[in-house]
């Protein structure tokens, strides 16, 4: 049998999924506030494209500030982790405090410290995403393959050149699942902070301060439209992570690799 | 007055924990250019052994001295294969090989040109730019071994490095490694389950018995170096074959009513 194309399938599964959609409005008569149709959602998107955009740019602009603030930090101290076992043991379980706590609670903390707008939602970014950079890193590190690490000690080499040579390239697979989990956090991340600590500075929110605008207006086409965008933000932070994921361990690791 | 002996081994044991002794009063004096195997039942302690010269894991008692001094601070004369390749899957051959005379800080000019002499040597010049998981087993064992050699080490500790390879990968390869050691000569300790191995390439075979491990018989090998395939079919060496596999049958009986 010949192989259908790989798009075959989801396209088919999409129409029937939006037959679907219209016919459970059709036989329950729903209200467009209540399910709007799927091309009156496309409408709005079209319609409110300018406000849509700069709200996306705005979360973006958190969601990629404080993604990287978390990868940067996350990595940093998985290796201050790996470097120093008591410094792990004596600060590990504040982290584990720190990634409890509520972000609910934290936001208004940081609308304090930081005022509404873009600065707060990067902190409330930066939280979300930098635990599981910081546990997925500190994870590759420390699991080092002991005859790797045997090898090392034969070479008389320096703690530094362990880390280096060893660890951190053996890390990475794990660093890299930390960024793919942390890439799909960033956007929710950013969104729920603005949704917290958005301002109408501009006129406009991010996309979080957007869906409060809408549905008080009960523009409920346009919050869907909304939520497609915040979608397609997703999309595009765990895109870039893929590609990032395969750029840096296509050349050697077995996730990457077909079998042959 | 004979030579004092290069390596000493005085009423070594070694427990792991509270477990049982896995070595148990191994004495032995190996002298500088010996080519010194190790063979007996599995649990016997043979790799133990091994690492207990490395320097990586410490005797429970006893002394480990390599000339004259305790084997951890001699390590640095010292290079281990490993049972499995043990190759840094993100480095490219070449830079495998590389690694030991990187980290001790070799010239990047110097290194390349070792390694790809190593390569050569071991039969994989060719292979020197691809990945490790590029390569079969046996050539994986091989990059293991040019690495070891790269660093003209004076002693080499070789653990079992060729029992996934097939037996004229194999007998090439002794062949091969003892062509090495001519050349640039060091003081070898080999583990092993092949009783033609260990005959082929030895000095002195060190038969050891299980539970715990223990010297069970020393057979000196008194053929002269350079050996060659042809070694394989003379009657002294089929003789030295018959002798060692009794002295193992023997090693492995004696322990198991044990079991």
């Amino acid at each position: 049998m010949k192989r259908a194309s790989p798009w075959v399938m989801p396209l088919i599964g999409g129409v029937m999924l939006v037959a679907l959609w219209y016919a459970v409005i059709g036989i329950f008569g729903f209200k467009s506030y209540v399910l709007p149709t799927p091309i009156s959602i496309l409408a709005a998107a079209v319609h409110e494209r300018q406000a849509l955009l700069a709200g996306a740019l705005i979360t973006g602009e958190g969601a990629l500030l404080g993604f990287l603030a978390a990868v940067a930090g996350g990595f940093l101290l998985a290796l201050i982790v790996a470097l120093a076992a008591p410094l792990k043991q004596a600060f590990y379980p504040y982290i584990l405090v720190f990634q409890m706590t509520p972000v609910i609670i934290l936001a208004p903390v940081f609308v304090l410290w930081w005022g509404q707008g873009v600065p707060s939602i990067v902190a409330i970014t930066f939280t979300i995403c930098f635990f599981p950079i910081v546990a997925n890193t500190t994870m590759g590190m420390i699991s080092t393959d002991r005859n790797l690490r045997e090898l090392f000690v034969l070479c008389r080499a320096t703690r530094l050149q362990e880390i280096r040579f060893l660890r951190v390239p053996a890390a990475m697979p794990y660093f890299l699942i930390g960024m793919k989990i942390a890439g799909t956090l960033a956007p929710i991340g950013a969104i729920t902070g603005d949704f917290l600590t958005g301002t109408t500075q501009n006129g406009l929110g991010g996309l979080g301060f957007m869906t409060i605008a809408y549905f008080s207006q009960l523009k409920i086409p346009e919050l869907f439209a909304t939520g497609m965008v915040a979608c397609l933000l997703g999309f595009l932070f765990v895109g870039g992570v893929n590609l990032l994921h395969w750029f840096m361990l296509h050349r050697w690791h077995d996730s990457q690799r077909r079998n042959e | 007055m004979p030579p004092p002996p290069y390596v000493c081994l005085e009423r070594v044991a070694k427990r792991f924990g509270t477990g049982p002794e896995v070595l148990s009063d191994i004495d032995a004096e190996i002298g500088l250019g010996e080519f010194v195997s190790f063979i007996g039942p599995s649990g016997c302690g043979k790799s133990t052994l091994l690492r207990l010269l490395a320097g990586l894991i410490e005797p429970t008692s006893g002394d480990i001295a390599i000339e004259g001094r305790k084997a951890a601070y001699t390590s640095a004369k010292a290079f281990f294969v490993f049972q499995e390749p043990n190759l840094l899957p993100w480095r490219r051959v070449a830079a495998n090989v590389e690694l030991p005379l990187m980290l001790r800080g070799d010239e990047r000019a110097d290194r390349k040109l070792r390694a790809q002499k190593m390569l050569d040597l071991v039969g994989l010049g060719e292979a020197a730019d691809k990945f490790p998981w590029q390569l079969s087993g046996g050539m994986k064992m091989r990059v293991s071994i040019a690495r070891a050699l790269s660093v003209a080490p004076r002693i080499l500790l070789l653990d079992e490095p060729f029992g996934a390879l097939d037996e004229m990968t194999r007998d090439r390869l002794n062949e091969d490694l003892l062509a090495i050691r001519q050349r640039d000569p060091f003081t070898a300790f080999f583990v092993t389950h092949s009783v033609a191995e260990a005959v082929f390439l030895s000095t002195r075979v060190i038969v050891l018995s299980a539970n715990p491990g223990r010297v069970a018989a020393t057979i000196e090998v008194p053929f002269v170096y350079p050996r060659t395939a042809a070694l394989r079919e003379t009657p002294e060496f089929l003789e030295k074959l018959g002798v060692t596999s009794r002295a193992l049958r023997a090693a492995s009986v004696a322990e198991a009513p044990a079991s």
